[in-house]
């Protein structure tokens, strides 16, 4: 239910040592954003500072356009959950949740209320007279999450709330924080370094690297419209193969060669390559855009290195040159390695980089 | 098979003689402090009579009293020599007086309380059938009774002492207190160096301070009085408070005060409802630590009081000047030793979250 706007904000530890170099970022009402990338990146020293627990070095940050970046955090109208969630183990998990509303100096019957609603909303209603030291994890992360909700923030901030969870749990916890988000509608942040969980819950993903923002964008966006080869590496399980290819273009087609095999496109669709006449360039595919030809028409053919079944589909790495590319087959087929087995790409599935700058070539075939 | 009967015998060979080690070392550990308790109980008689001495104090005396033409005799029960063995005046008679006067020996030699009635009614069974025997329980905290009543401002130097060791802890916990939390919590330049520093203090002992201490002392007006003893001892031991109350901060997560802080509180708020709740154990027991330490300190003491000497002071000066009468200077030196032994006991558990760890 509000709006955030970071503004050139940077954050530096010491002279040589930036958590964020440079952040410029519009949260939209009721939004969901998601901070995702590798550790060190600088997104929780960013979720620190929209907090407030960490000082800004520059720039600023806009909470539904009032300037909040020297106010103290109790006053920035802002809850957290946070990584180790940070739960007071020598209050009762009641005490907990109502923590701020006490200090608010809320009548008592009303606090009550709001405690047992928001427990009840994360499914811990019956534990509110427990003690944190009593609880799993799995019960100690609801309440943390109820002691945020109960607050009824402006804005709702997670710093790898998941992170502590088992695998299962956190994909339960995953749809029920969801849940909760389109029930509250409070506009939320959400830091992880998982890129699962990212394409999952969010509405925008801003990947950072280094302190910087790489892109943002839908789900969708970041996964079929990937910036760079940074974030082509980054989501997607398993990552997006690159091969290195020569660009040739020849009347009416292009032709890109890798030496183990010769794509040809026609020039229309991807003009945009045009530039590239008899330079290199990196294109990138990903692992469920390479099919199973066993036709004359695949594209190449490779020995299979190694078979990771998966259940719903199977995982096959080829060692092509001395890279290792994976796709992914389906479950019915049967494949073995050391089979020698043709492939052929999905065409309106390339990624094209530029070698030098790693950045995105965009075409007119994208979807 | 053999060889496996064999690794067997050789494993419980080792772990034998491991536990007679053991044993040895606690028993030349615990052996002195067991006696120094023992004899606290001990009669002077038990203390100087009895050959060997007793391991465990008794808790009656046994008497015997008969009669020839010089009068009556007293005797007590010895244990090394199995036998009744003469006590006390050569002859009586049933006089009041000297009723009296045994009476006051029987309880200052055997530490066992009678009536004078009871000993003329023990006369007269004497009188009828030419001997009686009896005992007499033994009052076991008579030395400790009569060592405050014999040693000059034993009571006084309690008091002193408990002020003393109080000061120090309210000093220490209060500034070794904030000084942990900042070690703890802040980052600065040079805050290991400093960190390290603080334990500088403690490396010179006392006595090759002394006279720069009293002559400070002096100065100020303290010397010969609790506060400035305390001042003293809270050198020491704000450097030590430091760094446990350092590892008990650090020990609480820095994320705890900024969920506080997040929830509504100021950074002071957050270390009054969060961190100092979850410290207390562990300053407690930093605060005891501190309580013993000025409680058992005897060097400076001795330099720096004249005229209002702590408890340490007054045993180690009962020891020195005593006479004989282990059996008395024991039970002050238990008395001294109680205190701090029964805050060790109590702060065991903590002592562990004192060097970090604490759980959440």
């Amino acid at each position: 239910m509000a709006t955030l706007e970071l503004v050139d904000l940077a954050k530096r530890f010491s002279k040589k040592v930036w958590g964020v170099r440079k952040m410029d970022l519009d949260v939209n009402e009721k939004e969901f954003i998601v901070l995702l990338g590798p550790s060190g990146c600088g997104k929780t020293t960013t979720m620190r500072m929209v907090a407030g627990l960490e000082e800004v070095t520059r720039g600023t940050i806009h909470l539904d356009g009032k300037d909040i970046t020297d106010i103290p955090p109790r006053d920035r109208g802002i809850s957290m959950v946070f990584q180790n969630y940070a739960i007071w183990p020598h209050m009762t998990v009641f005490d907990n949740i109502a923590f701020s509303l006490k200090l608010k100096k809320m009548p008592k019957a009303e606090i009550r209320q709001r405690v047992q609603e928001t427990a009840d909303m994360v499914k811990i209603g019956e534990l509110l007279k427990r003690l944190p030291g009593q609880l799993s994890g799995g019960q100690q992360q609801r309440v943390a999450l109820a002691r945020a909700l109960a607050v009824k923030p402006k804005l709702f901030l997670m710093d790898e709330p998941l992170s502590n969870l088992d695998a299962k749990l956190r994909v339960v916890m995953r749809t029920e924080l969801k849940a909760i988000h389109q029930q509250t509608e409070a506009t939320s942040i959400f830091v992880t370094h998982d890129q699962s969980e990212a394409m999952s819950m969010a509405d925008r993903i801003v990947i950072m690297k280094d302190g910087e923002i790489i892109q943002i964008g839908t789900p969708d966006d970041v996964y079929f419209r990937s910036a760079n080869m940074f974030v082509a590496g980054f989501i997607g399980t398993p990552p997006t193969n690159f091969f290195n290819i020569r660009c040739s273009v020849d009347g009416e087609e292009i032709s890109l060669k890798h030496s183990n095999f010769k794509l040809v496109l026609p020039l229309k669709d991807f003009s945009e390559l045009d530039a590239y006449n008899g330079k290199e360039l990196v294109v990138g595919v990903r692992p469920e855009d390479i099919a199973v030809d066993s036709s004359d028409k695949a594209l190449f053919t490779n020995k299979v290195l190694v078979v990771e079944p998966q259940g719903s589909h199977q995982v096959v790495a080829l060692k092509l040159n001395d890279a290792i590319v994976k796709t992914i087959v389906s479950a019915d087929q049967s494949v073995k390695p050391g089979d020698s087995i043709g492939f052929n790409f999905n065409l309106k599935r390339l990624h094209f980089f530029n070698m030098e700058t790693e950045n995105r070539i965009k075409t007119a075939s994208e979807i | 098979m053999n060889s496996a009967l064999q690794r067997q015998l050789r494993r419980s060979a080792k772990r034998t003689s491991l536990y007679i080690v053991l044993v040895g070392i606690l028993f030349i550990i615990i052996f002195p402090i067991f006696f120094l308790f023992s004899f606290s109980f001990m009669s002077d008689y038990e203390t100087y009579s009895e050959w060997p001495k007793p391991l465990v104090p008794s808790f009656k005396a046994d008497f015997k009293i008969d009669k020839d033409t010089e009068g009556y005799h007293l005797y007590i029960f010895n244990k090394s020599e199995n036998d009744f063995m003469p006590f006390g005046p050569l002859f009586f008679s049933n006089s009041e007086k000297d009723v009296s006067n045994l009476r006051k020996f029987i309880k200052l030699q055997a530490n066992s309380k009678i009536t004078d009635q009871k000993i003329e009614e023990y006369l007269r069974i004497v009188d009828k059938e030419s001997k009686v025997e009896f005992s007499v329980r033994k009052d076991l905290l008579a030395n400790y009774i009569l060592f405050f009543q014999v040693i000059n401002g034993a009571a006084r130097a309690v008091l002193n002492s408990l002020m003393v060791a109080g000061a120090t802890v309210v000093i220490a916990l209060t500034i070794g207190g904030m000084g942990g939390y900042a070690f703890a919590r802040y980052f600065f330049k040079g805050k290991n160096l400093l960190k390290l520093s603080v334990l500088f203090v403690r490396m010179f002992p006392a006595v090759s301070l002394a006279i720069p201490m009293v002559i400070i002392l002096a100065r100020m007006g303290l010397y010969d009085r609790p506060l400035g003893l305390s001042l003293v001892y809270s050198v020491g031991q704000i450097s030590m408070s430091i760094w446990i109350t350092a590892s008990v901060f650090m020990s609480i997560p820095i994320s705890l005060e900024e969920a506080a802080m997040i929830f509504g509180t100021t950074r002071v708020g957050a270390f009054w409802h969060v961190t100092l709740p979850l410290a207390l154990p562990g300053l407690a027991a930093c605060a005891m630590y501190s309580f013993i330490g000025s409680w058992n300190e005897v060097i400076a003491a001795v330099v720096l009081t004249q005229f209002n000497p702590t408890f340490p002071v007054v045993v180690y000066k009962a020891l020195v000047g005593s006479q004989g009468q282990i059996n008395l200077i024991t039970a002050g030196s238990v008395a001294q030793a109680v205190p701090a032994i029964i805050f060790t006991l109590i702060i065991r558990k903590y002592i562990i979250q004192m060097w970090g760890g604490v759980k959440v």
